[in-house]
Order: structure tokens, then sequence, then C-alpha cells
């Protein structure tokens, strides 16, 4: 049956793989001028002197580039700050979003609400989040302080330390975060068929025991997607450290280490490299997390 | 647990208790705002802070207005993150389309391909896009947003709209067919208005991400007349000023279209958030 209905369809339209090329040229067409040929111009750009800023003429200086980064304080000032927020936002927000889909996924009679809840710090603009906090983090007037003196504490002046204006980061990056990995987590629970765990009951298991033996082996694969998609994202990390400037340039990402050398000194070969050093984290990130999910299978 | 905890967490109070966490985490910083919003410059800086406005002014709105151009930011986000919805949805419709349906080898490549997009971190593309656009004069433009932001949103768009499609049966396409109609006739006529939920969800999650972004608005349009909201939100702090009730003012404004737009598509933008995620 099947065989003589894709018949029937070659048979209407002989030319259907040319069509279906058709239909994937300007989806290809896009990807390869605004992905694969930037790639490519940012590869070989890494390996020039191009600063629009002194008017010469681009010249290539092979690894020179590489060679600087390497040397400069400031790169791996950058690098550095750039592993404490993924290394601590990304396990962060996947136990502050499995608390929230936990709670969340009790028996409400307003679901509504709650999903809502769950949504906007979803919707609200990384730069928008960076804002919002650093004024919760106002050493005179910000709400953090104030409790802090009403529980009897020493208020901080957070801005004015690298280590606490870090620690302002990651906060706001792990609410703003947290509540996209509970709403993929939410989905995930709700897959979990309700007589697992009434199996797990009649059998005496404690609730500790039914969500390390239950739920969080089979949130397992939501959880990955998941992690995937937000260290790749915490290793971008612009909008909200850019929002929640700390001293000088301490707290200064990767990202806005590329975006300084890049748009405010147009320094397009530096630029270029320092760009080139964070795609290849990326791909180490996503290997590493491949290998793992491989790994699981076999 | 103690029979005392175990009295005090009943069900349903845990449940309540559960509920308002829930609810706090989510919607504290946006009410907090609000409230900043609302209150004047003696009540701003009153020591210890209060909560609740004590004598609500509308003042600090008027500020938002005056002090920078926000509907002129507010229409360019809105041009720029509609511009390149409709782009995505319409590249990645016939994508999707000739990926779930036509009679293509190597499909699942093809859309790994598409997927694997969106590991290409945006700043690593932005020196090079930068450089492009510089040299197309293309900086602060609509274009040099609306064009990179589309294929920001083709992977999530394609993803979603492939599982779509999928799911619609063949025989409906192949009835249209046979009554006359080219396969596009079919995708237009058949296909579209059946996959309509999945079109809409591809759509506001596009929307949403356009909307969100800041590094390449800000590297590319830095020109007063071209700056989306998330930048132009950034420009009432002075060198050694930092406005803050102004600032909470511009964003109550601008967090009016993102919350009007999830609290009416609501289910469909969850759906879309959880699809790539389970199907992964």
């Amino acid at each position: 049956m099947i065989t003589t209905r894709s018949l029937r369809d070659r048979i209407l339209d002989p030319s259907e793989s040319a069509l279906a090329w058709a239909l994937l040229t300007p989806a290809l067409l896009f990807i390869a001028v605004i992905v694969a040929y930037p790639v490519v111009t940012l590869l070989i750009n890494s390996f020039f002197d191009i600063r629009l800023s002194r008017g010469l003429p681009t010249s290539f200086i092979g690894f020179d580039n590489y060679a600087a980064a390497l040397h400069d304080s400031m790169f791996w000032r950058a690098v550095k700050n750039t592993l404490i927020i993924t290394f601590v936002t990304v396990p962060g927000a996947l136990v502050v979003g499995l608390g929230l889909a936990m709670l969340a996924n009790m028996p409400f009679r307003f679901r509504g609400p709650i999903r809502l809840a769950l949504l906007l710090p979803w919707a609200l603009p990384l730069a928008f989040v960076g804002l919002i906090f650093a004024w919760f983090f106002h050493s005179e007037y910000g709400i953090i302080n104030d409790i802090i003196r009403r529980f009897g504490g020493e208020p901080q002046i957070w801005f004015n330390s690298p280590r606490l204006t870090m620690m302002a980061i990651c906060i706001a990056t792990i609410w703003k975060t947290s509540s996209f990995m509970a709403l993929i987590l939410l989905a995930g629970l709700q897959t979990i068929p309700a007589s697992l765990y009434e199996a797990a009951e009649v059998d005496g298991a404690s609730k500790w025991t039914q969500f390390v033996e239950i739920t969080l082996p089979l949130l397992v694969p939501s959880m990955l997607v998941a992690l995937i998609f937000r260290t790749l994202t915490a290793i971008q990390s612009f909008d909200i450290p850019f929002s929640m400037p700390g001293p000088g340039e301490e707290t200064q990402t990767l990202a806005m280490y590329i975006q300084l050398n890049t748009v405010d000194y147009l320094d397009l070969g530096y630029g270029s490299t320092l760009a080139v050093f964070m795609f290849l984290l990326s791909m180490a990130t996503t290997w590493v997390y491949l290998r793992y999910v491989r790994g699981d299978k076999d | 647990m103690s029979a005392e905890l175990n009295n005090f967490f009943t069900a349903k109070r845990l449940r309540w208790f559960a509920a308002a966490i829930v609810l706090v985490n989510g919607f504290f910083p946006a009410v907090w705002i609000l409230f900043t919003s609302l209150k004047n410059e003696v009540e701003l800086t009153a020591k210890p802070i209060t909560y609740w406005p004590q004598n609500p002014v509308l003042t600090n709105y008027v500020a938002a207005f005056r002090d920078q151009p926000l509907p002129g930011y507010l229409l360019n986000s809105v041009i720029v993150a509609t511009l390149s919805m409709l782009l995505a949805l319409f590249i990645s419709t016939l994508a999707a389309y000739a990926i779930a349906r036509l009679n293509l080898k190597r499909r699942n490549l093809i859309l790994t391909g598409i997927i694997a997009v969106s590991m290409f971190p945006l700043v690593t593309l932005m020196v090079p896009l930068f450089e492009i656009m510089r040299g197309l004069n293309l900086l602060n433009t609509y274009t040099a947003l609306v064009l990179p932001y589309t294929v920001l949103n083709l992977p999530i768009c394609t993803l979603v709209l492939v599982s779509f499609f999928q799911d619609i049966p063949r025989d409906i396409e192949n009835a249209a067919m046979i009554d006359g109609c080219t396969r596009l006739g079919a995708l237009w006529h058949v296909v579209m208005p059946l996959a309509a939920p999945g079109v809409f969800t591809a759509g506001i999650l596009a929307f949403v991400n356009a909307w969100d972004e800041f590094l390449l608005s800000m590297s590319m349009n830095a020109a007063v007349a071209y700056r989306t909201l998330p930048v132009g939100i950034q420009m009432y702090q002075g060198e050694f000023s930092f406005p803050w009730p102004t600032i909470s003012a511009a964003l109550v404004i601008a967090l009016v279209p993102v919350v009007t737009v999830i609290l009416i598509f609501q289910e469909r933008v969850v759906s879309g958030l959880t699809s790539g995620g389970l199907k992964g």
C-alpha cells in the first residue's frame, strides 16, 4: 500500500526531489551567507592584522593574534569569568529549575498563573533582567541590602567588589534561566506514568527513593537537551554581565571582551581570534555532551 | 519527619506553599519594578526603603517618554521582531515541508545541519557580520538585524514545523493533488491551515527571540533612530547618574507587549518550548 502511494506521488510529480531542493534553497542560502561565510571569514581574519582605526592596509601576521591572546591577561580574566558563570549558573539553573518544576507539578486547581510565573522570566529580555537585578543589588536603596539589614546583617556595596558582582550576576542568570529549565523538566515530569509511583508506593519506597529511582533517571533525556543549550548560552554570557558592571572591567566576560575589541577598538583581527577561542569552547562543550549522550546509549 | 512537621505540612498547605514559591519567584522582579516606577524621588531615597508605594505618582512615566524616544525604540523592536519572524517562518516552512514530506535523500542529515546552526555562538558571528554590514553600508538599518535574526530562528522554527507537518496525514494532501492541486498548492491550501498551531508556535518563539536580542542590536544599530528596546533601555543611564525610577517606568512599558503575547498564547509557547526538549 505504502509503495503504491509513493509510486503514485512520483507519477504525479516526477521532479519531487528537485522541488525539495528548491524549497531548501532559501534556508541553505541564508545559512551560507549569515553563518558559513562569516565562520570562514572569522578564521581567515584571525591570521591578519586588521585594525581599522589605524587606517593601514591589512597584513598577514600568522599566529601573532593567537600568541597575543595567550599573553593577554584581560583575555584570561574574561575566560575565567565566563567559566565561573558557566560552572555556577548551569548546575544552579538545573537545581532551581528542577525544584520549580516539582513544585509546579503539584495538583493545583489554577494552572494558568503558575505557568505564567514560569514563562515570565523566560520572556524577559536578558538585558532587562540585568538592569532589574542591578537595582535589587543597589547598595543604598536595593531590596537585597534592605533584607540583609532587617536580619541584622552587614549591607554590601555589591558592585564595588568583583567577587560580589560575580555573585549578583550568577544569581540574576540563574533566576532568568531556571524557569526555562523548569518548563522543559515539567513537560518531562508529566510524561512519567503515575503507575510507576503507585507501584513504588506499594513496594513501600519512600518519597526520596521514588525521586532518586524513578523521577531523576526518567528526566535525564529532557535534562540533557536543556543542559546543552543552557551551557552554550552561558559561554556566550553578555547581556547580564554587561548590565551589571563591577569595578573597572574586572567582571568582563569573553563575549564582552570580543565586543569591545571589535566594535569599540575596531580591531577585527584580534576580535576574530578571540571569537575563534569562544568557538572552540562551544565545540568542546557540545562534543563533551554528545559523547556523554552516546556513552549513555551504549 | 516528625509528627508535628507532618501535621504542619498537610497536603493542602504544602500545595499553597509550593504555589506561593513559584508565583513569587516568577512575578516578584516585575512587581518590584512596577512599585519602583510609581515612587517619587523622596520616597525612593527614604530609609529604610518602602515596599508598597506610599503616594503613587506617574511622573516617572512622563520622564521615561521625555528622556528617550521610547515609542521609537518600541517601534523598532516591533518592526525588527515582526519582519524577522515572518521571514524565518516563510523560509523554515519551505525547508520543513521538504524535509518532512518530499522525496529527499539524507533528510535527517539536512535537519541536523539546520539545527546545528544554533550551536554557533552569535558573538563569534558578530565580528564578521559587523564587517560585512559595515562593508555593505548596512550598519544602522533594519536589514542588519532582520537577516541575522532570521537565521538565528531557523533551527527552532524548522524543528517545530517538521514535527507538525509529520503529524498531518498524507492522504489529505494526496486527495488535494488528485483534485488538481500542485504540490505547493496543497502545501498552501491544505497543509498550512492544518499546521496553523505549529506555525503559530514557531512564530511566537521567533518573535520573542528577536525581541530579546541585545548584543547584535547594540553592535550593528548604535544610532538612536534604529535602536531596539533592550539597547534603548540602557540609554537612560548617564555617565554618573542612574535614574532608577525612570528606568523602571520604561521597563514596565517595555514589558507590556511581551507579557500580553505570552498571556494570550501561553499554551502555544509552552508546547513550542517543550517540543524541542522532548524530541531530542
